[in-house]
């Protein structure tokens, strides 16, 4: 069977289920609750988008950081590297932002449970923007270095036209999957009252309780931010892989 | 003209074990050095501390009476590697622009022409603007013959030029580096090709666990004196 109808078909099987889903509950299903609440949607979004925006920045220096602890000489560099990466493996992400803001903020007078709880996200995905670094370095062969010497190509040189060009691309779809779990992580801040996409689902249904609206609308809209990045994930390795 | 003078004297290198021991050769007036031996022999570690790639552990190597950790020897030298190693996000031509630009100083039409007529040498004009990835295993190892080429060196070293591709590919680029025959240019090669050896060398160093066990003009490959290179050719076609 073909890519293109099998797609179809796969996509039409979900939409099915999903209208027979909302058959079953469309006495619950009036939209129109949502008149007078829209801003408040599209301000979640807005949020939603910015901060997971400055996780990502974030991550990816701390990240980086991180990267370069874990190729550092000293050993006890590297064993906090090691150290810290399983504290974070083993912690969930909503612990995580719940000890940021209430915990670990507070011991350092730091109240503004969105900035920690923001801070805590970055914290979560550093060893992930780690391992994304150690990868794309990792696949520059040792015999590109030696060509590159050579050849007498300066550092700068080096950086410049080889190696960063390389990385650049390597980075760029395990980037995009991190920014995707970060948009998705994000929901969670909604527990520090972070006016983010989850938290607007959460004041309109406590409001007009219309729970089934509520959450469909919020489900739709994170789909909207998300397929469109991993679609363009896709366009770019198809384009740019080496 | 130039005729390749390889002077070795106590060379010794070492990874974690010694991988060559005490080695020391002088040969003169050569064209087309191979050399020959099973896979962990040392070929390959010789060959790159000939190139001036990796600093040997002690002793002295001058290749045409210049040292190889000298700057200007590094400059006029040529290496192909195993795998072709082309740098994967740059096309065929720009693989070989980018060096002449950036480390000879040519302007962007030099280094362009140049490219060119390397790349025409190895019939891969029509390939110039592709990326690695998307041409053969054997267009990829030719270009980077014709990259080696291009810095125009006095020595080409070629470390088992065709170990990852199958049989046809390594025709295509063993008949290329045949066509290099006239070009002026000196070789110094690891194969497993004994057919390629027999047709381009002039010379054969047998060496087997770090050590030179036997050299000769080619046609040594016949009548080999030394037990281990009698049996590695009995072994070997």
């Amino acid at each position: 069977m073909n890519k293109i109808l099998s797609h179809v078909l796969a996509v039409l099987v979900f939409v099915a289920f999903m209208v027979y889903v909302l058959l079953q509950q469309a006495a619950f299903l009036d939209f129109g609750r949502l008149q007078g609440y829209e801003w408040l949607f599209v301000e979640g979004i807005i949020n939603t988008i910015i901060l997971s925006f400055i996780a990502l920045v974030g991550s990816m220096i701390t990240g980086f950081l991180l990267f370069l602890i874990s190729k550092s000489k000293f050993e006890l560099f590297r064993a906090f590297d090691t150290v810290f990466t399983e504290i974070i493996y083993g912690t969930p992400l909503l612990v995580m932002i719940m000890i940021m803001a209430f915990v670990i903020g507070p011991a350092f007078n730091i109240y503004q449970r969105a900035f920690m709880g923001v801070t805590g996200l970055i914290v979560y995905i550093t060893p992930y923007m780690k391992n994304i670094f150690r990868s794309a370095f990792s696949s520059i062969t040792d015999e590109q270095f030696m060509a590159m010497d050579l050849f007498g190509f300066t550092s700068y040189q080096k950086y410049r036209y080889i190696i960063v060009p390389q990385v650049v691309r390597i980075l760029m779809p395990p980037l995009m999957n991190n920014f995707s779990l970060i948009i998705k992580g994000s929901a969670l801040l909604n527990v520090l009252s972070v006016r983010e996409l989850f938290y607007a689902h959460h004041i309109f249904k406590s409001t007009t309780y219309a729970t089934v609206v509520a959450l469909m609308t919020m489900w739709v809209l994170y789909i909207l931010i998300t397929i469109p990045l991993s679609q363009f994930i896709r366009y770019f390795e198809r384009r740019w892989s080496l | 003209m130039v005729t390749l003078k390889i002077d070795i004297k106590t060379l010794s290198h070492t990874y974690d074990i010694e991988v060559l021991h005490n080695l020391s050769i002088q040969l003169e007036g050569k064209k087309a050095v191979a050399l020959l031996g099973q896979s962990g022999s040392g070929k390959s570690t010789l060959l790159r501390i000939m190139a001036g790639l990796e600093k040997p552990t002690s002793g002295e190597v001058t290749i045409n009476d210049q040292a190889v950790d000298d700057p200007e020897y590094r400059k006029a030298v040529g290496f192909v590697f195993q795998s072709h190693n082309l740098f994967p996000h740059l096309t065929l031509l720009d693989n070989i622009t980018l060096i002449l630009e950036k480390t000879r100083g040519f302007t962007k039409e030099a280094a362009v022409k140049c490219a060119m007529s390397n790349l025409e040498k190895l019939k891969l004009d029509d390939q110039a603007h592709k990326a690695p990835r998307n041409v053969s295993g054997g267009q990829a190892q030719r270009a980077s013959i014709a990259r080696a080429l291009s810095i125009d060196p006095d020595v080409i070293f070629l470390d088992e030029p065709t170990s990852s591709l199958d049989p046809i590919l390594t025709n295509d680029v063993l008949n290329a580096v045949e066509d290099l025959r006239d070009s002026g240019k000196d070789f110094v090669f690891a194969t497993h090709v004994m057919s390629f050896v027999r047709d381009f060398s002039d010379y054969v160093i047998f060496m087997e666990n770090g050590n030179i066990i036997e050299h000769g003009p080619t046609e040594i490959m016949d009548s080999p004196k030394t037990e281990a290179m009698q049996s590695f050719m009995a072994k070997v076609r």
